[in-house]
């Protein structure tokens, strides 16, 4: 009995588990085969020669290639976490906002707030340029009705990539405000009403029920909103090509330049390994730490 | 034999030739761009005017930006539904060419560039004495200056000299009226390195000389040092000069709106910068580089498109290609001897290269602005095509960046870039 189960749920399970096999592991494989390769990606994989770790001290190494990877590391790196900082707290803002039952409008904020998220990014890419535009953009001209004086944003490394994440945070809070919606929604009322009859103030609830409660969820966003942030590479194409000096050369786009461009596929692909290796022990120390949480 | 049978035998012959009659006949190719869509329309109509002789022939255009040409290039070029032709910048061609992505020019059409375009231009579309493309334009870079501005500054003439060239910049400079003496341009690689190159070879320098870099000679240290004297006095500021993925953006915006009193920048953008100033654009005239303390003459760098043919396209789509290109630069595809392709070329203020185009145009070439261009050809040092170039450039324009925005001295920044480009054209040259 056990057999026959066992051998229709293989049966039931196998094209779910070849589909990924074929489309999700083997290119995975594939990428950390071409790592220890030299490869053009321009020629068959057979051209491909073993080099062992070569590129991967060639991307660590002092050259301009390593150089150029360890910024495009540290910018990856700014990036998601200043999205993650900025967009949970807004999303938890914003979903507590538009969750108020006694709030008039609730649903058309939620819809304005959602809204954003549903704009393609060459739109927003578009539209966003012009607001940073140093002369005549609109965000300088009503900083100057405030007597400050007009800010480089893009023009700047050391603006450009902070008016990015901006941008981002924008586009995606709509979208992690309705995940926080979500998670509020599985919190009962009684617990606000007990809370209440003990005195609790709206700060105490929030502390002490509201978050605790949506631990789960925030995990989730978390963990989505880092890998939305990690794979970043519209903006950047569109709009400052991984500059000025750098500061906006995110690893995506920096792979496409090595990896295409360049066709060096056993760089790009060490430099691919790298972020995947980076992400996931990122999400790994997350879940850890909620999971560690739990037990508390 | 009855009609009836006669009627069947005609009809099932006739069924078995059409679809080899419509297979040898009919050939669709493309063509690979980053012109703008006016330019582009201009190709599609020659192209309509080829089908015209050729009716078999069907030529579609795509367009991307030119940001995302290469990539293009190297994703598709690979397989037979790629694009058929690329309008390509020569720095790529000897990867290109290594990679296979690109058809050796048939003999037919080899002998008539050899014979139809100057030597350097030739050399520029070859790979070990192979052609692999038809040349179609030249750019080279010259100093665009705003006369109305020069006036307000009171000054009388355009820099010959860097001394002069400082000097300008200095009284061209307002920081209050958020106005600079000289405009750099950042976040683009051709157009960070393209006029640092300029200035350093008016200066007697050179960027690569027997397939080496010589970031490391005397002339390029005070190329590096002029960078960050311009810097540093105020005269050019990094936050004015930044460039988009189609190579508009702040630099040129500050240019047309009278906020950059000097720039270094090749003749193609002509028609951005009548697009952008109007009937202001009569304010704005070309001179040559100024010539460096090391330099003897002025001097500056030029580079070549070309148009090829994917190496992986079907034989018949090649040769269509082929015979669509040979029209496209034959005298007669355009008007008053002049091929179409000079045609489209001009309406963008492009260079032709084409001998005959260059005489054909000769009236237009010499407008105000043109003119100071084609003044500078004869001295222009072509930008060095070696494997490895374009890793070179984006590695140089990194340093050069860096410099701009004060990161580096100018010390360090020839150091770094030195020892850069002598690792990355060793390892391509592998």
């Amino acid at each position: 009995m056990i057999q026959r189960y066992r051998a229709s749920a293989g049966v039931m399970l196998a094209p779910a588990v070849t589909l990924i096999g074929i489309f999700i592991l083997l290119p995975m494989l594939l990428t950390v085969w071409l790592s220890f390769q030299d490869w053009s990606t321009q020629t068959p994989f057979s051209s491909a020669s073993f080099i062992g770790l070569d590129n991967f001290r060639e991307i660590f190494g002092a050259s301009s290639v390593g150089r150029d990877f360890k910024v495009a590391l540290i910018n990856t790196a700014i990036y998601t976490a200043l999205s993650v900082i900025l967009i949970l707290p807004l999303s938890v803002a914003f979903g507590l906002m538009v969750y108020q039952h006694d709030v008039a409008g609730g649903t058309a904020l939620r819809t304005v707030l959602f809204s954003t998220y549903m704009v393609p990014m060459i739109a927003v890419a578009l539209v966003w340029s012009k607001l940073y535009s140093p002369s005549e953009g609109p965000l300088n001209q009503m900083l100057g009705l405030i007597g400050i004086g007009p800010q480089p944003f893009l023009s700047s490394p050391g603006s450009a990539l902070v008016s990015i994440v901006f941008l981002n945070v924008w586009q995606q809070v709509g979208y992690f405000t309705v995940l926080a919606i979500a998670g509020l929604t599985q919190i009962p009322g009684s617990l606000y009403e007990a809370a209440k009859l003990d005195g609790a103030n709206r700060f105490e609830q929030f502390r002490f029920i509201t978050l605790p409660l949506m631990r789960r969820t925030l995990l989730f966003s978390a963990v989505i909103a880092i890998i939305n942030a990690v794979q970043v590479f519209e903006p950047v194409a569109l709009i400052t090509q991984g500059g000025p000096v750098g500061s906006t050369n995110v690893l995506t786009y920096h792979i496409r330049r090595v990896g295409i461009e360049r066709a060096q596929g056993g760089l790009g692909s060490a430099m691919a390994v790298m972020l995947m290796l980076s992400l996931i022990v990122v999400v790994c120390a997350l879940f850890a730490l909620a999971n560690r949480k739990d037990q508390e | 034999m009855s009609f009836a049978w006669t009627s069947k035998l005609a009809l099932a012959a006739g069924l078995a030739i059409l679809p080899a009659t419509a297979w040898a006949q009919s050939v669709n190719i493309s063509y690979l761009t980053h012109w703008s869509p006016e330019t582009v329309a201009l190709l599609e109509a020659a192209a309509k005017d080829y089908a015209k002789t050729n009716p078999d022939v069907s030529v579609t255009v795509r367009a991307v930006p030119f940001g995302d040409l290469l990539t293009t290039l190297r994703s598709q070029g690979g397989g037979s539904d790629g694009p058929t032709i690329g309008g390509i910048y020569d720095l790529w061609l000897p990867e290109l060419a290594r990679d296979k992505l690109v058809a050796p020019a048939p003999d037919a059409v080899a002998s008539e560039v050899k014979a139809s375009w100057p030597a350097g231009i030739t050399s520029a579309a070859s790979v070990g004495g192979t052609l692999y493309g038809i040349p179609n334009e030249i750019d080279v870079y010259a100093l665009n200056y705003n006369k109305a501005l020069f006036k307000q500054a009171g000054i009388a003439a355009p820099p010959k000299t860097w001394d002069e060239f400082k000097d300008a910049a200095k009284k061209l400079t307002n920081k209050e009226a958020g106005q600079q003496g000289f405009g750099m341009i950042n976040s683009w690689a051709a157009g960070v390195v393209h006029p640092f190159a300029s200035l350093l070879v008016s200066n007697g320098g050179e960027l690569v000389k027997d397939g080496k870099p010589a970031l490391d000679s005397p002339q390029a240290t005070q190329t590096f040092q002029l960078y960050e004297d311009l810097i540093k006095s105020g005269a050019s500021v990094p936050a004015m000069a930044t460039a988009d993925a189609n190579t508009t953006g702040p630099f040129l915006d500050n240019f047309v709106s009278g906020k950059t009193g000097m720039i270094i920048m090749a003749n193609w953008w002509e028609s951005a910068l009548k697009t952008g100033m109007g009937k202001k654009f009569a304010d704005i005239a070309t001179v040559p580089i100024p010539v460096g303390p090391s330099g003897d003459k002025p001097h500056s760098i030029s580079y070549s498109w070309m148009t090829v043919v994917n190496a992986n396209a079907g034989a018949a789509e090649q040769k269509a290609a082929w015979d669509f290109l040979a029209w496209l630069n034959n005298p007669k595809s355009g008007k008053n001897g002049a091929s179409a392709m000079s045609d489209i070329l001009m309406s963008m203020g492009i260079l032709p290269s084409r001998l005959s185009d260059i005489d054909a145009h000769k009236n237009k070439l010499g407008s105000e602005f043109l003119s100071g261009y084609v003044s500078v050809l004869t001295d222009a040092k072509p930008f060095p095509v070696v494997p490895g170039g374009q890793e070179f450039s984006e590695s140089l324009q990194q340093t050069i960046e860096a410099l701009q925005y004060g990161q580096v001295s100018a010390k360090d920044a020839q150091a770094t870039a030195q020892a850069d480009a002598t690792s990355i054209l060793e390892r391509a040259a592998k």
